[in-house]
């Protein structure tokens, strides 16, 4: 099966400027030799067709592969995260999963997502909606670890009622090729939208995080902040868009990237991009790119820190807003204790 | 203890020290004065393996072994310390975490066990009541929102751990306050032990007064061109250095 002969899939286009410098030309055209949905290991929940029209065509791989949508309803508070362990282990394999999650009004509530595999020549497609009603509050962690010769994509759709606050942290460790596509259109008065991501590149490792936000009422804040440490080969794709438009007075809309390079061939494309049809509103955008600050460095050898150790701790503490952020103590721990052969 | 002999060294390819000799003996608190841009801090930073100082000429021996040969954290492992004039502020790494990173590293690199935490918390208890100095910045990020005096006393709560042999003080007095002076002369005497030797840069004779130096250097053009005993700090506070006949050669 190759992505690009599916017949009525219209993918998107190398030229396209929302995903420009983004790498899936080998994932459109590699041929797996199988398909197969991801079934979620939870037993009793609901399935729906998804109908739902997205505002790009990475959304609609897995629609066209399997339209068939999970339901994870979130009726009342939960006191711990609800933890999705994906582990993909088929070689030659593309999977998918779609998963709407629905968070009642005035719930809290957090979910973690770990996504690892140990296959060879595999891609995993997977469709997530987030469904926040009025007053509710969700926080979501994910946490990528797919390794070399291997896909992942991961597109997002948010949806917020009024009042509603949603945060979500990625942690981008792994080393194949990753596209993360956000989207949220922010149609109600007083939403909270904070987008986080820690890409923490190795190897050839492949990252791009495609980011779309639309304020069309007043009061909402979006907030997106991507922090990457990019080692040896690899490549990170930063591309944010956010739109406040005229009826979306008092918006405050932020985003920003920084980046640190620890090699020369490592390299990132940051293009946060704002545009404002109104003057009502707070907003800012900022990309940084370069290395560890030498003085710093030198500041902490001068102690009796070694080269590596002051490198380790400076980049741990570069990293660290992104953890910080996190408002969920068990998410905090999940995060922190998180290591790759535990869950493949 | 340190034997600097005709060093040489080029910041962004201009030549600051000019073939300057200085021998510093074990016990010995050495003072250098000269007039702004004479060397002085190039040569603590030289010392000290900053990456702006390129060694052109000369040698610098430290307890016997070449210190041009060895890297930065050897150094200061060997003993070498030096307090930095503007120390920069690393966010996100915990004060305290860096103190106790920086004394384990000592210790591994002595072949000495690892201080534990308990351990670690009674010796910062105790070092800091001793001189008054606020342990409340232990528990911030390294230097980050620390007034001038707040990353002075840092640096000397470091000094205090780290227990070197050779202290070096890049203009520690600057934008202190009168008891801050005295609090940092506090620490450097109580240190002396007849074995620990200083090395301090001042622009004030306020701290001469107080950490009263065994030898005055008059650095100017990259080389130091006067030595005497602390009255020649006296001299040069009351008749400038003009008065003392040296040209200032930098302008």
């Amino acid at each position: 099966m190759r992505l690009i002969e599916l017949e009525g899939l219209e993918l998107p286009k190398k030229r396209s400027e929302e995903f420009i410098k983004v790498n899936f030309e080998d994932l459109f055209s590699y041929d797996f030799k199988n398909t197969k949905t991801y079934e979620l290991d939870i037993m009793g929940l609901k399935v729906v067709k998804d109908e739902k029209n997205y505002g790009n065509g990475l959304f609609n791989i897995s629609k066209k592969i399997d339209s068939n949508q999970v339901v994870l309803t979130i009726n009342s508070n939960i006191p711990e995260p609800i933890c999705l362990i994906h582990k993909i282990k088929d070689d030659e394999t593309f999977f998918v999963n779609s998963l709407k999650i629905e968070v009642k009004e005035n719930v809290k509530a957090s979910v973690i997502e770990v996504f690892t595999n140990t296959s060879t020549n595999s891609a995993y497609s997977v469709n997530r909606n987030f469904d926040i009603e009025e007053n509710a509050n969700f926080e979501y962690a994910k946490i990528q670890d797919i390794n070399e010769k291997n896909y992942f994509v991961f597109n997002a759709d948010i949806n917020q009622k009024k009042d509603s606050k949603c945060k979500i942290t990625n942690f981008e460790y792994g080393t194949g090729v990753v596209i993360n596509n956000y989207i949220n259109t922010l149609d109600e008065k007083n939403c909270d939208y904070e987008l986080n991501g820690l890409v923490k590149s190795f190897d050839a490792s492949n990252t791009a995080n495609v980011i779309r936000t639309t304020h069309n009422n007043e009061n909402s804040i979006s907030n997106i902040n991507y922090k990457h440490s990019l080692k040896d080969s690899s490549r990170a794709v930063f591309k944010a868009i956010s739109i406040v438009n005229d009826k979306a007075l008092y918006t405050k809309a932020f985003q920003n990237s920084n980046t640190i390079l620890l090699s020369n061939d490592a390299a990132i494309y940051a293009q946060p991009h704002l545009e404002i049809l109104i003057d009502e509103l707070e907003a800012s955008h900022g990309a940084t790119t370069g290395t560890l600050d030498k003085e710093q460095l030198l500041y902490l050898q001068s102690r009796g820190i070694s080269k590596e150790l002051s490198y380790e701790i400076l980049l741990k503490a570069f990293e660290k807003k992104i953890y910080d952020n996190i408002e969920d103590t068990l998410i905090k721990e999940f995060i922190d204790s998180y290591k790759r052969q535990s869950y493949v | 203890m340190l034997e600097v002999k005709d060093l040489k060294v080029n910041i962004n390819d201009k030549e600051i020290l000019k073939g300057l000799n200085l021998n510093i003996k074990e016990g010995e608190v050495h003072a250098l004065m000269g007039v702004n841009g004479a060397g002085k801090s190039t040569l603590v930073k030289t010392l000290s393996a900053h990456y702006d100082c390129v060694v052109t000429g000369g040698s610098i021996t430290y307890k016997k072994k070449d210190l041009l040969e060895m890297e930065v954290a050897d150094r200061a492992n060997e003993g070498i310390f030096m307090s930095f004039q503007n120390p920069v502020e690393v966010p996100g790494v915990n004060n305290s975490y860096f103190l106790k990173t920086a004394i384990n590293e000592k210790r591994a690199y002595a072949g000495e066990e690892e201080i534990d935490a308990m351990d670690f918390l009674k010796l910062i208890k105790e070092q800091t009541a001793k001189y008054d100095l606020d342990k409340k910045l232990l528990q911030r990020d390294l230097n980050e929102g620390f007034s001038g005096g707040e990353k002075k006393r840092n640096e000397l709560i470091q000094l205090l751990l780290l227990n070197p042999d050779l202290i070096m003080l890049d203009e520690i007095d600057s934008g202190l306050d009168v008891d801050a002076i005295k609090t940092v002369a506090n620490v450097i005497n109580s240190m002396l032990d007849g074995k620990k030797s200083v090395l301090m840069i001042t622009h004030y004779d306020r701290l001469l007064e107080l950490i009263k130096p065994d030898y005055v250097h008059i650095l100017n053009d990259g080389k130091i061109v006067k030595t005497g005993d602390y009255s020649l700090a006296l001299e040069l506070d009351e008749k400038g250095y003009e008065g003392i006949g040296i040209k200032d050669e930098t302008n």
